[in-house]
């Protein structure tokens, strides 16, 4: 009896395990995998990217699918994990045999996952994730990006601060790749707009920094024009809530890329501060137009809620989806990706194209300094200037250079 | 760069008052921790959890009661206090069975409370960020020569030496605090001169989760109330008890003030590191001090 | 923890092992992959046993090694022209100068001064790695690294990990047995009597970290076959916890033990997570149970039900 019974016991334990349910049968619809961080910080942008997902695909399902088909999908947490994320990501590709892939808000992650749907020929439709490298250096064929990027976002910022007085900058960030990536890209961008700009200093502190006090008057300290702050996620909040408390916007002005967002603004309240100059994709107060009025009308219908930037990423992807496929006229991936390349739709913000060279959609930035106004419960970006698409996005001979072909 | 540059007289004490504020923060975590640690000898990992959800009652409660003076004091009080309920809960329910295991037993049995409680907030309060507004009172900046220094970081400064001496007060001077300090000694002579040593430890159990608790209270307003919390937090708590000698209430001060007075002047002097300060102080003290600075009660 | 040989358990290594020869060409490709990350994973459990069941120290911070062989292997490929199977004859040594380093520093601390020293010191080399965007890829990581064709492919690296991982298992299982086994255990159990019986306890115990660390680089190689990536993470502190879940859940006071853990864990993220994303509730609620009803874990739970032998003397007093 000894040893001869729980080795059986345990390999038909692993054994039932392994073999639950292998593989969905290849049914008459269009299977989508995503990927996703659904645990932690990160979930409140990601939540949103899902939702209005599942709005317009039940939209488009409703209208009878797409050449016959639906479209189905399942999610996947990935904890803000990168081997959890490619783990399920392998395990979407391999044991669902999804069609497409969608996510994640992980720069890391995407890029692992990018590098695996080259390999397995899966279309990667990344919708957080905001690393320049996803579709400059590190970019092919299978990857394209739903959603803005460090280097476009840089280049908005640069535009905006380049016609604004302030010549001695300070620089602070999350010390990630995020946070130096903007932070670079605005700095490139600024030197080249306006070479009179100098730089006292940087400072940058660990991701999920609780307390930004102390930066706060280290900044001050040094006494500069304007600050640039690369903060992203988690970290917007209590940074608006230090500079708040210490009066900081009041005596430096700062840009931070997404501090206008609904994110950031909506839990602080009316005591954000007011005055910061920031960027986003979106907002379901801008802009005022039929469309996007009804967009934010639908997802408020369906979820009660007011669609944040992440909603307009997972609405257009499943949009561009839909249409790609048509255009290909077959269930194809190699006919999806070429149709998918150039290709163009109406969204809530206006017409959004893919650029068929580096598979990044060129969204437009919208540029604005939060305020008080009345009829909000939490302050709102005002004075809202457009920055077209095509003035964001990285040249062509940028990516070349990044991907090092000629 | 130039290195230091920017180092003016005034700058460091600035620097110094809001590393105190921070150091409140920490020590009340730590010495929470460092009580369980000494006494029952349990590397409580789900304290971090327990510092979470105080801040995530906080929010509620102040909701609740319509923020404001009144809901914001309720609030510091009562998130606390249900913190300290739910660890009795888990101390009766499950740890009185435990107390005899071994040490990584007990953490990893602390950790997999993390896990539960991580799952349950996510369930309860959801994924959007939160934010405590402090009553109007407390809003607002002081300056301290030509630097603003938030009021509600003097509040916490005044707050931290009043922690420590109500615990040095507790530990001390009744008569709870004195049992507790034999049987981390020797348990087994505790028990037998008829002292309930299981109700002894319930009770020091449920007085360091209320520190978790009354830590994450306090912090709420600061910062954004968000998953993922328990994690920051759990690291600097065992790496300041850990420096200061561990079951040492007075090593948990010590080790804070190290702790947030580094970080903060650190970042004024070397701003580029700020990522390492943490661990490179403790090797430094550890390389030194191999049993932490303070005498530890292990 | 100690083992006589004997054939039986010989035979049936042998047998389990011919059957894994097998599993490519039955199970679909997914589970294939799976197998591979639970040899790599089940590696890196038993590495770290060798210090914490085997010698009974707080080593809060294995991952750091297991990073450092998945770095060293990685860099090895993307940034010199060197063949890359000298990449994996490096990472085992890279891992352990590492381990030999921080050894070094550490192992004049005892419990759990050390494995705070030890994470300290980890979390600095995962400071050094997250922020080095040069030359190690800062957080995003490396990816798409290329390895050689042959073990490439889903089979192939099948095949690489589990004859990798039976290698390092036999090796390790002799050294279990070996007299510096036997020596690290009497220092586990009894620190002041084995330094007065002359055994220098702190050469042993380094001696331990660097045998661990080693086996941890070799399955850090591991992980960069099956993955074709590797990122910061792989060195932060709660992969860390996560290995040490599952030497304990596996059963640390069995040889094998770590790796039924591992299997059980990436299985139960694997699998439960497709049905809901509250899998670490579940596997949190899967551990206290466990911890309050099979304290000795699961295979060592086995082993004492149907064992006899004399294998449960060393669970006492700690």
């Amino acid at each position: 009896m000894k040893k001869r019974m729980w080795l059986p016991v345990c390999m038909t334990m692993v054994l039932s395990f392994l073999l639950t349910g292998t593989a969905a049968q290849a049914g008459n619809t269009i299977k989508v995998g995503i990927v996703d961080t659904y645990t932690g910080p990160a979930s409140t942008y990601t939540n949103d990217v899902r939702d209005a997902f599942k709005l317009a695909t039940d939209k488009i399902n409703a209208k009878g699918g797409i050449l016959g088909k639906k479209i189905e999908f399942v999610t996947r947490d990935d904890k803000f994990k990168v081997d959890i994320g490619l783990s399920a990501a392998k395990e979407l590709i391999m044991r669902e045999n999804v069609d497409i892939l969608m996510g994640t808000i992980n720069s890391g992650l995407t890029l692992a996952i990018s590098d695996l749907c080259e390999k397995e020929k899966i279309p990667f439709l990344v919708t957080f994730a905001k690393s320049e490298k996803i579709t400059g250096e590190k970019g092919n064929r299978y990857v394209f990006s739903m959603n803005e990027n460090t280097a476009m976002a840089g280049k908005a910022g640069a535009a905006g601060l380049a016609k604004k007085p302030y010549k001695k900058y300070w620089i602070s960030g999350d010390d990630y790749e995020y946070g130096h990536a903007i932070a670079d890209s605005v700095w490139n961008h600024l030197k080249t707009l306006r070479p009179d700009v100098e730089l006292l200093g940087q400072s940058w502190w660990k991701v999920g920094e609780p307390d930004f006090t102390p930066y706060i008057t280290a900044m001050l300290s040094a006494k500069p024009d304007a600050v640039i702050i690369a903060t992203g996620g988690a970290g917007c909040v209590p940074f608006l809530k230090a500079s708040a408390a210490t009066g900081f916007n009041k005596s430096v002005p700062f840009y931070m890329h997404t501090a206008t967002e609904m994110s950031t603004l909506a839990p602080l309240g009316l005591n954000a501060p007011e005055g910061v100059l920031g960027t986003s994709n979106y907002f379901y107060y801008f802009p005022d137009t039929p469309e996007n009025k009804a967009f934010v009308k639908d997802f408020k219908d369906a979820y009660g809620r007011y669609p944040k930037v992440g909603a307009l990423y997972g609405y257009i992807t499943a949009n561009f989806i839909a249409k790609a496929y048509e255009k290909a006229g077959e269930i194809n991936t190699e006919k999806f990706i070429n149709a998918l390349e150039g290709m163009s739709i109406g969204s809530p913000i206006g017409e959004l194209t893919v650029r068929a060279f580096d598979h990044q959609v060129m969204f437009p930035m919208f540029m604005g300094t939060t305020k008080k106004v009345e009829g909000y419960d939490y302050l709102i970006a005002t004075d809202i200037v457009t920055i077209p698409g095509k003035d964001v996005m990285p040249s062509i001979e940028d990516i070349k250079k990044a991907r090092g072909v000629k | 760069m130039d290195f230091a540059s920017n180092i003016t007289l005034s700058a460091l004490f600035q620097q110094t008052l809001v590393g105190l504020s921070r150091t409140t923060i920490l020590f009340i975590v730590a010495s929470g921790l460092s009580l369980i640690l000494g006494v029952l000898r349990i590397p409580n990992v789900a304290h971090g959890s327990l510092y979470m959800i105080g801040a995530f009652i906080m929010y509620s409660v102040n909701l609740f009661f319509g923020g404001g003076q009144a809901g914001f004091w309720i609030a510091v009080i009562l998130s606390p206090v249900a913190v300290a309920l739910i660890s009795l809960a888990v101390e009766r329910g499950l740890f009185q069975h435990l107390y005899e295991r071994e040490h990584l037993m007990l953490l990893l049995f602390t950790f997999s409370i993390t896990l539960v409680f991580g799952d349950l907030v996510k369930m309860i309060w959801g994924s959007d960020y939160r934010c405590v507004d402090l009553p109007s009172a407390f809003q607002g900046f002081f300056t301290i020569f030509g630097f603003p220094f938030p009021r509600y970081n003097l509040l916490l400064i005044i707050i931290g030496p009043v922690v420590a001496f109500a615990l040095w007060f507790l530990t001390n001077k009744t008569r709870i605090g004195k049992i507790a300090r034999a049987a981390a000694v020797d348990r087994e002579m505790v028990g037998a001169v008829g002292i309930n040593v299981s109700l002894i430890f319930a009770a020091v159990f449920v007085i360091g989760c209320f520190l978790a608790g009354l830590g994450g209270a306090l912090v709420a307003p600061t910062q954004n109330i968000r998953q993922g919390m328990d994690h920051a937090i759990i690291i600097e708590a065992f790496l300041i008890v850990i420096m200061g000698g561990l079951g040492n209430i007075w090593g948990a001060l010590l080790g804070a003030l190290i702790f947030g007075l580094t970080d903060s002047i650190g970042i004024l002097v070397w701003p580029q590191f700020a990522i390492v300060f943490p661990y490179v102080v403790v090797v430094i003290v550890l390389l030194f001090c191999p049993k932490g600075l303070l005498k530890s009660t292990w | 923890m100690i083992k006589k040989f004997s054939w039986k358990a010989l035979f049936l290594g042998l047998a389990v092992f011919v059957l894994l020869l097998f599993v490519p060409r039955y199970l679909p490709r997914f589970q294939v992959y799976l197998f591979a990350l639970i040899f790599a994973t089940g590696l890196l459990a038993v590495s770290l046993n060798m210090v914490l069941g085997l010698g009974g120290m707080y080593q809060f911070h294995h991952a750091v090694f297991y990073g450092i062989g998945a770095y060293t292997v990685a860099l090895f490929i993307t940034k010199t022209s060197l063949s890359p199977w000298l990449g994996f004859i490096a990472a085992p040594f890279v891992s352990a100068l590492f381990s030999l380093v921080i050894g070094l520093i550490c192992v004049r601390l005892s419990k759990l001064y050390f494995g705070m020293l030890q994470i300290s010191l980890g979390s600095l080399v995962w400071a050094v790695v997250f922020r080095w965007y040069s030359f190690t890829g800062g957080d995003d990581g490396i990816h798409g690294i290329s390895v050689p064709d042959l073990i490439s492919s889903t089979g192939g690296a099948y095949y690489f990990s589990l004859a990798v991982t039976a290698l390092c298992l036999v090796i390790m299982f002799r050294i279990v047995n070996s007299p510096f086994g036997r020596s690290f255990q009497a220092v586990r159990d009894n620190p002041e009597r084995s330094e007065a019986v002359g055994i220098n306890v702190k050469r042993i115990q380094l001696t331990g970290m660097v045998i661990a660390g080693i086996f941890a680089g070799v399955s850090g190689s591991l992980f960069v076959v099956i993955e074709g990536s590797v990122f910061p993470e792989l060195m932060f502190w709660t992969l860390s916890l996560e290995i040490i879940i599952m030497c304990l859940l596996g059963g640390w006071f069995t040889f094998l033990g770590p790796m039924l853990g591992a299997a059980i864990i990436v299985l139960l993220r694997t699998f439960v997570g497709i049905y809901t994303e509250y899998w670490t509730m579940i596997l949190g609620i899967v551990l206290m149970l466990l911890i309050l009803f099979l304290p000795q874990g699961v295979l060592g739970f086995f082993q004492e039900k149907f064992e006899t032998d004399g294998m449960k003397t060393i669970r006492e007093e700690k």
